[in-house]
């Protein structure tokens, strides 16, 4: 028990000492709880206990229905890649993770909450977490736990190339780790300042005792990341205690509205008539896609990275000359749109948090980087004037009403993949007939309404002519042998001649 | 944030990191004067296939440095995401079209969006007057431009990627100005260095976590 109040103790300490650089009024710093202890903007306001009681109350509520909603959304992704050829592979995989990841944080959950009401306890509880930590089950970690042996074993051979210093960091490493697994539930800022801190005191450290040359650092640097992420990667990437998941969600349902923009509406000057070219861009889609399945944030880069050239190589063969930026974003945001990648905005958040800082405010990767940071932020923010289009159109495309593609379905690039030709083709004979049945049901309908009308009219005619001539019905005539028998005057006539024969 | 102080220290015998963005509206060259200074190459076909990040170490005198360039994307409807290209840049140049009024005014807007990420004094900016070659179609002339810039105290030169003038001059007075800036910053460390320490950040945390 003392140790962690010790541990609590040295963050806000530590905390304090961090504020004192910049110059803030002081009342507003402390937590707006009034426990007397420091509270910091990123938890709104509190100290991180306070915060971390507050957000637990809200988020429990919250969690099962963003489960829900997850899994949910994910069984639709999962069911719309299964039918795209190209991606197929990296989605079972990703989805795997998915399952992991959701099992990993249902017990994270349990052990959270039974931390909640067992204050008292928290020792205790704290040790049943370590080694679950440590014994994690095999069914649900063997993948993992067979890229972390594989990694752990790169870096110790990695590190005896260096005897004795190698030793050493070894040695750190691994103290920071465990210490980064004890203290695995607090905020997730903290966590990302601790590795950032790490970074930079390892690399002061080797400077200072050895005068590496600074490629060599950058070097040890690489593999302690490397290292470090691939252990802490389960814990830290889209960790509960933020509202990352949320975010990948508003992102993939925003760019799945807007599936209909069409790369003449963003400038995008890449025509994917050409065969290469359209190669290009799946190759490019698929890295980003890939990105997801990297646990280390440098092989998240190279993924960006990797998936940028392909976007230039398109350029290029589109336009015959070198890419500028003005044709590179507009692509990327396309490339964006197209791919939609999976749990976009937590695998920048990630990178963000915990890679080399030095890798993203310069260099090719992090030039990259920015650039795919400007495509999701020009995406949420995207509107109708962006696309050239006008409100009312935009409205139109954005709930779905109609589709610029289906009104362009005569001159669908002939080069597109067979299945989606098929398709529009399909699309285009099925409002041919809606339109043809439509027609024969109104022709039937004034048939039938003719047939009417006609019966109609017979019968008024009828009717007319039967009020015209009523029928009179007569006495029944004599039968027809009684004629003459009541001619009573017949007698009065004289009688039949009689033939007489001339001789002529 | 922790980002703040992560720019590459330069190592003995490492030249110095500079970044340097280029802004400025569609079509004003930004492209092609960087490839110009970079290539010495205007639009033929290059080995490369992009054009929107170069490095080009520069030598003055003693003391070189490295350049790194990041190209923006120029249009309108961009503007609103620019910003995250400047994180951590140490310099920017500011690229209009001398024949094209417009984006002599698009420049004075990117100004405004530097003032509100940085600091005075904290990059270096430089207003180009780019395609001297078109001077008979210009529309700026070169002492609106001068006169603007003196008052936003912006290094200022009109230049022509085309004909390759004073490209490489525009880029290596922003190199000198870097390089005396550093220096000038080295000597305030060197003298205010008891109130920096104070401000170098948290190491109790760091130590915290190692434990």
């Amino acid at each position: 028990h003392f140790l962690v109040c010790y541990l609590i103790n040295r963050k806000k300490m530590s905390l304090k000492s961090e504020r004192r650089g910049i110059h803030v009024d002081q009342s507003e710093l402390l937590c707006k709880k009034g426990c007397g202890y420091y509270g910091n903007p990123a938890w709104q306001g509190f100290c991180s206990k306070c915060w971390r009681e507050e957000y637990h109350k809200a988020r429990q509520k919250q969690i099962q229905e963003d489960w829900e909603l997850a899994e949910r959304l994910q069984r639709e992704e999962e069911e719309a890649f299964a039918s795209s050829q190209t991606s197929q592979g990296a989605q079972s995989l990703t989805f795997s993770k998915f399952e992991e990841k959701k099992t990993n944080e249902k017990t994270r959950k349990v052990t959270t909450v039974k931390k909640f009401f067992s204050a008292s306890s928290r020792v205790g509880s704290k040790k049943a977490e370590i080694q679950e930590a440590k014994a994690p089950s095999p069914s649900i970690n063997r993948q993992t736990s067979i890229e972390t042996d594989r990694v752990s074993k790169e870096f110790i051979e990695f590190l005896k190339t260096f005897h004795k210093t190698g030793q050493e960091i070894y040695k750190q490493t691994k103290m920071f780790l465990e210490a980064m697994h004890y203290k695995r539930n607090l905020s997730t800022t903290w966590d990302s300042s601790c590795v950032q801190n790490n970074y930079k005191n390892l690399t002061k450290k080797k400077k200072k005792r050895k005068r590496m040359p600074p490629e060599r650092v950058e070097k040890i640097m690489d593999q302690i990341e490397k290292y470090i992420m691939t252990r802490l990667y389960k814990y830290v990437f889209c960790p509960e205690t933020t509202d990352d998941e949320k975010k990948d969600l508003a992102v993939q349902k925003r760019i799945r509205a807007l599936h209909w923009v069409t790369p003449q509406m963003l400038c995008v000057p890449v025509n994917e008539e050409i065969p290469e070219v359209s190669d290009m861009v799946v190759k490019a889609i698929t890295d980003i896609i890939e990105m997801d399945s990297k646990r280390v944030p440098r092989d998240k880069l190279a993924c960006i990275t990797k998936c940028s050239k392909h976007i230039f190589n398109a350029i290029k063969i589109t336009k015959d000359e070198p890419a500028s930026a003005d044709d590179f974003l507009p692509t990327l945001i396309y490339i964006v749109l197209k791919g939609n990648p999976p749990r976009l905005q937590s695998n920048i958040q990630y990178i963000t948090r915990f890679c080399n800082p030095s890798r993203l405010m310069s260099g090719e990767d992090g030039y990259y980087f920015t650039n795919l940071c400007c495509a999701v932020t020009f995406i949420e923010k995207l509107d109708a004037q962006s696309l050239n289009l006008s409100q009312e159109d935009f409205d139109r495309y954005m709930s779905g009403q109609t589709s610029p593609r289906k009104q362009e379905s005569e001159n669908w690039s002939p080069d597109a993949c067979l299945g989606v030709k098929q398709m529009y083709k399909n699309l285009d004979l099925l409002s041919q007939l809606n339109e043809r049945q439509e027609r024969i049901m109104n022709e039937a309908k004034k048939l039938e309404k003719d047939l009417i009308d006609w019966t109609d009219g017979i019968a008024k005619k009828v009717q007319d002519i039967v009020e015209k001539c009523p029928l009179e019905i007569k006495p029944p005539n004599q039968s027809l042998a009684a004629i003459d028998s009541e001619n009573v005057e017949n007698d009065k006539l004289p009688p039949p001649l009689q033939p007489q024969v001339y001789a002529g | 944030m922790a980002q703040a102080d992560g720019r590459p220290q330069p190592g003995a015998g490492q030249p110095h990191v500079f970044k340097l963005v280029l802004l400025g509206s569609g079509s004003v060259g930004k492209s092609s004067l960087a490839l110009r200074y970079v290539k010495n190459d205007f639009k033929s076909i290059l080995p490369t296939v992009g054009c929107a990040f170069f490095t080009k170490v520069v030598e003055l005198g003693a003391t070189s440095l490295k350049f790194e360039i990041w190209d923006t994307a120029g249009q309108e409807k961009y503007h609103s995401v620019c910003h995250l290209y400047f994180r951590g840049a140490n310099a920017a140049l500011l690229v209009y079209d001398i024949t094209s009024k417009d984006s002599f005014h698009k420049a004075q807007q990117w100004l405004k969006d530097l003032e509100r990420e940085f600091l005075p004094g904290e990059v270096v900016v430089m207003l180009v007057g780019n395609k001297t070659d078109l001077s008979e179609e210009r529309e700026v002339t070169f002492e609106e431009g001068k006169e603007f810039a003196e008052s936003q105290s912006l290094l200022f030169m009109e230049t022509s990627a085309r004909l390759n003038h004073q490209v490489t001059e525009a880029f290596s007075a922003i190199a000198r100005e870097l390089l005396q800036r550093a220096e000038r910053k080295e000597d305030q460390t060197r003298r205010g260095g008891a109130r920096l320490a104070l401000n170098q950040g948290p190491m109790g945390r760091a130590k915290c976590c190692a434990r």
